[in-house]
């Protein structure tokens, strides 16, 4: 019953399906199985996206509170928001850019703040200047694979997934590849430069 | 979108969505025809099929006006002998009740399947109805795919059940299975099976469902119905029983309730030593299958989504044949009734069932100490319904009337939020209309201003409106025309004249049918232009005060996002818009009042707008008292038309 559960997180539009399916063609070409459960519907229209990738000896879709094994996240608020599923300890690795709900007279928690209370409960967290970073690689809306080039220097994605097939998903699956795939070697190089573990 | 892994090559193994999946699957068996109306989860499965049919010319594929129409063109097709297929939401399904009930006396030709997309949880719906009932109710079998895994499988078995019962099946998905990726195999597709057209052999005794003819067919319904639970016991492919046939346990699985039950049981180690029943066929009752696994049993366990359909069912069934087992489920109170299952409720039942005190999936939950915003989905920035709701506001407080907002099912359902709060109810499609009927009748000091989207008002809109016309209704109904159905992601509708197939179709004016409906006030005005909006809504809220009968008002703008698409086909982009900080006062009106996502508060309470964001609609402009936004460069006037015009491919 080996299995890896990864929560991916942020707003509607910012690319977490687009990422997820890039995870899965990943895991396929790794040879490995993999359970995709999407929430869609109403989430072009700015709202919070949850994607749940089970990767390995798994049935059910979605992970239960408290059973990930590691996130990816495009906002800071929506990384705290479903920090719930996943386990003590798990790394979280999140952009720094908070994108505020458009809501009149709602107060937004900083990063630092967020950060801290994540912190506090045991999360390794891990702030990503993913978006600024894709930006830099000429790939605004890169900001997903960056985060996903990071995530996968750590190892903790070695087991179920092979750089190569990332490179091959990227591929047949994205827009602009060349420039995601550029994206991707810069997050694994942003880790490798900046995590020591 | 396109979906274009529905063509994947045969013997390959690709990721899909369940959605897709089952695409693939009708397309295996050979589908023929297949109708639809949008609705969340079920839309995807004719947007591939609409994909296939515009690479492979084949199956004959339409977005029909509702749900009822697509199903009635589905059995008429089934009619002619060919393979047909209607997919809609749960909800739809209420829409085609009538034509459903019907279908199951008729049977068919061909065959004919009819997906029902459940949203237990209701991720993107106003109920969580259980649509086996609908299975049971109308004498239509159901199957139940045992997750995304076995879409493809699931929905090959149905039209096969169909083609040999010469019944409609109905195909049970739920959101977790529609919306779920998985790793599908692909098999061959045989493209003049899914061209060939049909003939129709007339069979009055059959097809009139005159009561002569339907008492006939109401004795030979119910004795079919018999029939098809012995073989629905007989279907292995469907369902079958695993694990150890001696155990005092019998877990009974139903649909995606299989894949939970074997995921915890497996975890435990435990998967040979109970009975595990997977049933994904569950509907009518596969009797004599589950009596030979329930015989004996001290424990019978039931998991299945939504109500306790099944878990019913047994225990009548074990009351009539004298079984004895205790019982967990839904029913009995050990697995919580609402919303949708997750492995940690299901462990707890079968913890509680088989006493097992370790537990794999009920961690303990980890809970951030910090107050979190919450962020629901709003109208994006420049979406042409906050300059409508904005402009109707204000004619509303300067014909100083009280407005009753009859909301209705799309986009605009997100008025509903502050700082609109212009949805007053929202009770099914076309319900804005219909309510407003009632509204305008039982009460003298208020308007009810019905406020429909331009798909809806063709799905359910026009029965209201010619009512509302027949018995005077004073009411102002305002048609959002943002060229799509866009809550489902831009398929097209009658009002836009292009088809799921890609070829013409002839687009209807909404203009034209209410003027034929004899509304005598009709009005087109431009969703963007603020001004002219409150002023044309000013002028028709008269109208009803005055007249007492109906008026009805058409905002036509193009959804934005429809909008950026076909701009970035064609070269063109919008020219975003920036703060002039000398002449912004602070006020906060474009931000808090009009609420554009784009725009946000500097700390000294001054707008700026976020460039990423900002779609260049100019609606900002239009609202700021202080002429403090402007475009930064010149804007394109083939963007201007693109904002009015641009509609689905």
């Amino acid at each position: 019953m080996k299995s890896l559960n990864i929560v991916l997180s942020g707003v509607g539009g910012q690319g977490i399906i687009s990422l997820a399916n890039v995870i899965a063609n990943a895991v396929l070409e790794s040879g490995g199985k993999v359970i995709v459960a999407e929430t869609h519907g109403l989430s072009q229209r700015g709202g919070s996206v949850i994607v749940h990738v089970r990767i390995g000896d798994v049935e059910a879709p979605l992970i239960p509170p408290g059973n990930g094994d590691l996130m990816l996240s495009l906002d800071p608020i929506e990384a705290a928001r479903y920090s719930v599923y996943l386990k003590k300890g798990s790394m979280i690795f999140v952009d720094n850019n908070i994108t505020p709900p458009p809501l009149p007279g709602i107060k937004i928690p900083s990063l630092d703040e967020i950060v801290e209370s994540l912190e506090k409960e045991g999360f390794d967290i891990i702030v990503v200047p993913a978006v600024d970073e894709a930006k830099k690689a000429g790939n605004p809306l890169g900001a997903n694979i960056f985060l996903l080039g990071a995530s996968y220097q750590t190892g903790i994605l070695k087991e179920y997934i092979n750089e190569e097939a990332i490179i091959d998903a990227i591929r047949k699956n994205l827009k602009k590849p060349e420039k995601n795939i550029e994206v991707f070697k810069r997050g694994k190089k942003w880790a490798e430069e900046r995590l020591t573990r | 979108m396109a979906h274009r892994e529905v063509l994947a090559e045969p013997g390959s193994r690709v990721v899909m969505l369940g959605n897709v999946a089952f695409a693939r699957g009708a397309l295996e068996y050979g589908v023929s025809f297949a109708s639809a109306y949008p609705g969340t989860p079920s839309t995807e499965i004719t947007e591939a099929l609409s994909y296939a049919s515009r690479i492979l010319g084949g199956p004959y594929v339409e977005w029909s006006a509702n749900e009822k129409v697509a199903l009635e063109a589905a059995i008429g097709a089934a009619l002619t002998g060919i393979p047909a297929l209607a997919s809609m939401k749960h909800v739809g399904v209420n829409v085609a009740a009538d034509p459903l009930f019907s279908s199951a006396y008729m049977g068919v030709e061909g065959a004919l399947v009819i997906v029902s997309a459940d949203d237990p949880g209701m991720w993107s719906s106003q109920n969580e109805q259980d649509n086996r009932w609908y299975g049971i109710h109308a004498y239509i079998p159901v199957v139940e795919p045992a997750g995304a895994q076995e879409a493809k499988t699931a929905i090959i078995e149905a039209f096969k059940l169909s083609e040999k019962w010469k019944h409609p099946v109905i195909l049970r998905t739920t959101t977790r299975v529609s919306h779920t990726r998985v790793i599908v195999e692909a098999g061959e597709i045989d493209i003049a099976k899914i061209k060939r057209k049909g003939t129709f052999v007339k069979n009055p005794e059959k097809y009139t469902l005159v009561p002569v003819h339907a008492r006939r067919l109401r004795e030979e319904l119910v004795e079919k119905w018999e029939k098809i639970s012995n073989d629905l016991s007989q279907n292995q492919v469907l369902n079958h029983a695993e694990g150890n046939p001696d155990s005092e346990t019998l877990v009974v699985a139903i649909g995606l309730g299989y894949r939970y039950a074997k995921e915890i049981l497996a975890a435990h180690g435990l998967l040979d030593n109970v009975r595990l029943l997977k049933l994904s066929a569950p509907v009518p009752l596969p009797k004599s299958l589950l009596l030979n696994e329930a015989e004996g049993r001290e424990k019978i366990i039931f998991v299945e989504e939504g109500d306790p359909v099944i878990e019913t069912l047994s225990k009548a069934l074990f009351y009539d044949y004298n079984v004895r087992a205790e019982i967990y489920g839904k029913g009995t109170g050990h697995l919580k009734k609402t919303g949708e299952l997750e492995l940690h409720h299901v462990e707890k039942l079968l913890a509680k069932a088989l006493e097992l005190e370790k537990t794999y999936f009920s961690h303990a939950m980890i809970k951030p100490d910090i107050k979190l915003p919450p962020r629901p989905p709003v109208l994006c920035p420049g979406c042409p319904y906050r300059a409508v709701f904005y402009a109707l506001r204000r004619a509303v407080g300067k014909a100083r009337i009280r407005p009753i907002y009859n909301g209705d099912i799309g986009c605009y359902s997100l008025g509903v939020n502050p700082p609109f709060q212009m949805q007053d109810t929202i009770v099914e499609m076309g319900g804005s209309i219909g309510l407003a009927n009632g509204m305008a009748h039982a009460q003298d000091d208020k308007v009810p201003i019905a406020i429909i989207g331009d798909s809806t008002f063709f799905h359910a809109g026009l029965p209201g409106l010619a009512n509302a016309v027949y018995n005077r209704s004073p009411m102002l109904v305002v048609v959002l025309d943002n060229r799509t159905t866009a809550m489902t992601g831009h398929q097209p509708h009658p009002g836009i004249g292009v088809t799921a197939r890609g070829v013409e179709g002839t687009e209807l004016s909404i203009v034209d049918a209410a003027k034929g409906l004899g509304v005598e006030y009709v009005k087109v005005i431009d969703a963007f232009n603020i001004a002219e909006g409150e002023k044309e809504f000013y002028e028709a809220l008269e109208y009803v005060k005055k007249e007492r009968k109906p008026a009805l008002i058409v905002a036509k703008g193009a959804c934005i996002l429809l909008a950026l698409a076909a701009g970035r086909r064609i070269g063109v982009y919008p020219i975003v818009y920036r703060v002039d900080d000398d002449k912004c006062t602070a006020c906060g009106l474009c931000y808090k009042a009009f609420n554009c996502p784009a725009i946000y508060s500097k700390d000294d309470g001054k707008a700026y707008i976020n460039e990423l964001l900002c779609t260049g609609c100019g609606e900002c402009a239009q609202i700021c008292p202080f002429d403090a936004f402007e475009p930064v460069d010149e804007v394109p006037p083939e963007w201007l038309r693109l904002m009015r015009e641009a509609k689905p491919t």
